[in-house]
C-alpha cells in the first residue's frame, strides 16, 4: 500500500524484502548487542516511521478490508453493512468485468515483454565494456519519467497523421493514417502496454543484470572448453542462475501491470476498450462516489496482486547455490 | 564466445539506446516545431525550421495554459522537495535504530514497516482520500506530502537499513569507547559513511514523488496544489491545446527527472538494487 508509485520500482523493490533479508541476517545480531541498554532512544528514532506506517498505511488498509463489506455511498447514505453486496454489484458491472479482461491482457503482455526485454538487455550488458555505464544510464531513463508524460510522448508516436509509426509506414509505402489507438481493442491494449513496458522494462533489466553479475566467468569458460555454444551456455548457465533476479523482476512487473493507471488513462481516456481495473476503481469511487464498491474492487486487486506475486516467487525464485 | 558476445553488443547496444531515446526525441522534435510543420505530410523526421516559440509561450506567455503549467511546476517542486526531505530524515533515524540497535520489538516493528511494501500502492487510495478530507487536508501541500511520505518511507527505510548494516562496526565502537553518545556517533561517524546510500534514497524518493499522478489527482482538485503531472494530463484531454505546446510541456515535465537520472544514475542503480535484491 505504500509506495504510491504506479511506476515500477516502488512496489518493485519490494518484491521479497522479508525473505531475502533473512539471508543476510546472522552476523549483525551479535554486533547489535552493544545497543542493549540504550533505553528509549531506539524507540524515539523509529517512532515517526512507525506512526506514519500505522496511521497512513496499516489502518487505511484495514479500513479497505472492512469497508468493502459496507455500503458507503455519498449519494446513498447512511453507511450500512451489506455483506458481499459490493462484490455482487461488481460482478454485474459490465465495465468492471470488461476491465478485468483488459487488465489480464496488460499483466500477461507486460510481464512477458518486460521480462524478455529485461533478459535481453541484461545479457547485452553482462560483460563490462567501454561506455557500459553510459548505456545503463540511458537504459534506466524511461523508468525515471512520470507515466503520464510517457503517455504523451507515445501519443506522438502513435498519432494517426503526424505519428512516427504512420510516418514510417507511409515512407515505406505501406499505407499511412492508420488509427492505432481506440479502434481495435487488442491492438489498443497491446500498444498501451508497450508504453508501460517502456517504463518498467529498465528495472527488470537492472534486476536481472545484477543477478548475472554474480555468475562466475569460469562457468562460461568451462562450458566453452566442453564445446558448449553461446546459446546453450545461455540456456544452461545464464537463465538458471539468473532465476532470483528474473523472479524479482517479474514480481515488480506483475505489481505494476496489475495496477496500471497512468498510461491507459492518458492514451485512451475513459473509454472502456482499454480501461484497467484501477481506472474503474477511480471512476466508481471518485466519479460515482460509490466508495463501498471502490473499496471492494481495491481489495480484489490487492489480493490478486499478492497471490500472483507469491506464485511467481514460489515458482521461479529458487535459491541458487554457487 | 568472445566474438559472438561482441556481435550481440553491436546489435544490442544501439537497440537499447534507440528504444530509450526515440520517444523522447520525437516529443523534443515536435516541441520545437510549428503546429503546421508537426502535422505536415509526409511526416518530418527532423524539425526543418526549429522554433522555441512553444517554450516561450509556456514560460513567459500570459495564456491560461501557461499560468497552469507555471503554477503546477511550483507545486510539484514544493511537494517533491518536502516529501523527499521528510522521508529521508525520518527513514535515516529509523534505519539507524533498526540496523544498529537492539531493542524489544525491533523485528516486529521492522517487518511491519516492510510488509506494507508488498501491497500495491492503490490499496489505500480511497481511505487516504477520506482521511485527508476528514482532516481538511485535501488541496493542501500537507495532505499530499503526508501521503507521499507514508508511501515512500518503507522503501527508504529498507534501503538505508541495508547501507547501515553494511558499514563496519569498528568505527562506531571506537566512537562509543571515546565517550560519544549514540546520536553523535550517527551524526559524525556514520552519516558521512552512509552518504551514498542517503543520496540514493533521496534521488529515488524524489523521482517517485515526481512521477505521482493518481494520488495527487484525487487529493487536489484545483491549481493550489495540482502538480505538473495532473495538469498536463488534463491539457491532453483538451483538443484546443496544440500538440506542439503539449509536447513542450511534456519535455519541461521530464527535464528534471531526466537530468537527475542521467547525472546520478550510479546512485540510482545502487539504491534500486540495494532496495530489491539485498
Amino acid at each position: 500500500m505504500t509506495t504510491p508509485s504506479p511506476s515500477a520500482a516502488g512496489s518493485a523493490a519490494t518484491g521479497t524484502p522479508g525473505s531475502v533479508a533473512a539471508g543476510s541476517r546472522p552476523p549483525s545480531d551479535a554486533r547489535r548487542t552493544r545497543g542493549v541498554g540504550s533505553g528509549l532512544l531506539p524507540y524515539l528514532l523509529v517512532a515517526p516511521v512507525v506512526v506514519f506506517i500505522v496511521g497512513l498505511a496499516l489502518v487505511p488498509a484495514v479500513f479497505t478490508v472492512i469497508q468493502s463489506f459496507y455500503r458507503v455511498d455519498a449519494l446513498d447514505p447512511p453507511t450500512r453493512f451489506t455483506g458481499f453486496g459490493n462484490f455482487v454489484r461488481l460482478a454485474h458491472d459490465k465495465a468492471v468485468v470488461g476491465s478485468i479482461g483488459n487488465t489480464g491482457i496488460y499483466v500477461v503482455v507486460g510481464t512477458l515483454l518486460s521480462t524478455v526485454l529485461g533478459i535481453g538487455a541484461a545479457v547485452v550488458l553482462q560483460k563490462p565494456f567501454r561506455g557500459r555505464s553510459l548505456v545503463i544510464a540511458v537504459l534506466i531513463l524511461p523508468w525515471a519519467l512520470p507515466g503520464v508524460v510517457e503517455g504523451i510522448l507515445w501519443t506522438g508516436i502513435f498519432d494517426s497523421t503526424s505519428g512516427l509509426i504512420n510516418g514510417l509506414l507511409s515512407s515505406f509505402h505501406l499505407g499511412g493514417s492508420h488509427v492505432l489507438l481506440g479502434e481495435h481493442r487488442l491492438l489498443t491494449i497491446a500498444l498501451i502496454e508497450l508504453v508501460q513496458v517502456w517504463q518498467i522494462a529498465p528495472l527488470s533489466a537492472l534486476l536481472i543484470l545484477a543477478a548475472l553479475q554474480l555468475i562466475p566467468g569460469e562457468l562460461y569458460e568451462a562450458a566453452e572448453i566442453d564445446g558448449c555454444g553461446a546459446w546453450s551456455a545461455f540456456l544452461r548457465i545464464t537463465l538458471p542462475l539468473a532465476r532470483p533476479g528474473i523472479a524479482v523482476a517479474m514480481v515488480q512487473a506483475v505489481i505494476a501491470t496489475l495496477n496500471v493507471f497512468d498510461q491507459p488513462y492518458v492514451l485512451n481516456g475513459a473509454a472502456n476498450t482499454a480501461a484497467s481495473v484501477t481506472m474503474q476503481t477511480y471512476f466508481i469511487s471518485f466519479q460515482d462516489l460509490d466508495f463501498g464498491e471502490g473499496y471492494a474492487l481495491s481489495l480484489l486487486i490487492t489480493i490478486t496482486t499478492l497471490l500472483i506475486s507469491l506464485a511467481v516467487v514460489g515458482g521461479i525464485y529458487r535459491r541458487v547455490d554457487l | 564466445m568472445r566474438n559472438r558476445s561482441g556481435a550481440l553488443r553491436w546489435i544490442g547496444v544501439p537497440v537499447i539506446l534507440l528504444w530509450s531515446l526515440i520517444p523522447i526525441y520525437w516529443a523534443l522534435k515536435t516541441s520545437v516545431q510549428t503546429e503546421a510543420d508537426a502535422r505536415a505530410t509526409p511526416v518530418q523526421y527532423f524539425p526543418t525550421s526549429p522554433t522555441l516559440q512553444n517554450y516561450r509561450t509556456l514560460l513567459s506567455g500570459s495564456s491560461d495554459v501557461a499560468d497552469q503549467i507555471r503554477r503546477s511546476a511550483v507545486n510539484i517542486v514544493v511537494e517533491c522537495g518536502l516529501a523527499t526531505v521528510v522521508t529521508v530524515v525520518l527513514a535515516t533515524l529509523a534505519a539507524y535504530a533498526f540496523a544498529r540497535m537492539q531493542f524489544k520489538g525491533r523485528k516486529i516493528l521492522f517487518y511491519s514497516v516492510l510488509a506494507t511494501m508488498a501491497f500495491p500502492a492503490y490499496t489505500t487510495l480511497i481511505p487516504l482520500y477520506r482521511i485527508m478530507s476528514t482532516f481538511g487536508l485535501v488541496n493542501t501541500y500537507t495532505g499530499i506530502v503526508l501521503v507521499y511520505v507514508s508511501g515512500f518511507l518503507p522503501l527508504a527505510t529498507w534501503i538505508l537499513h541495508n547501507y547501515f548494516a553494511s558499514l563496519p562496526t569498528s568505527i562506531e565502537e571506537a566512537g562509543l569507547v571515546d565517550g560519544a553518545n549514540r546520536m553523535q556517533v550517527l551524526w559524525h561517524l556514520l552519516l558521512p559513511l552512509a552518504l551514498p546510500g542517503i543520496i540514493s534514497t533521496a534521488l529515488i524518493t524524489f523521482l517517485f514523488a515526481w512521477a505521482q499522478f493518481l494520488f495527487p489527482l484525487v487529493l487536489s482538485s484545483d491549481l493550489s496544489t495540482q502538480p505538473l503531472t495532473v495538469v498536463i494530463a488534463s491539457l491532453q484531454g483538451r483538443h484546443v491545446v496544440p500538440s506542439t505546446l503539449l509536447n513542450a510541456a511534456g519535455i519541461l515535465t521530464i527535464a528534471v527527472p531526466a537530468i537527475l537520472a542521467l547525472s546520478f544514475n550510479r546512485y540510482i542503480v545502487n539504491g534500486l538494487l540495494a532496495g530489491s535484491t539485498k
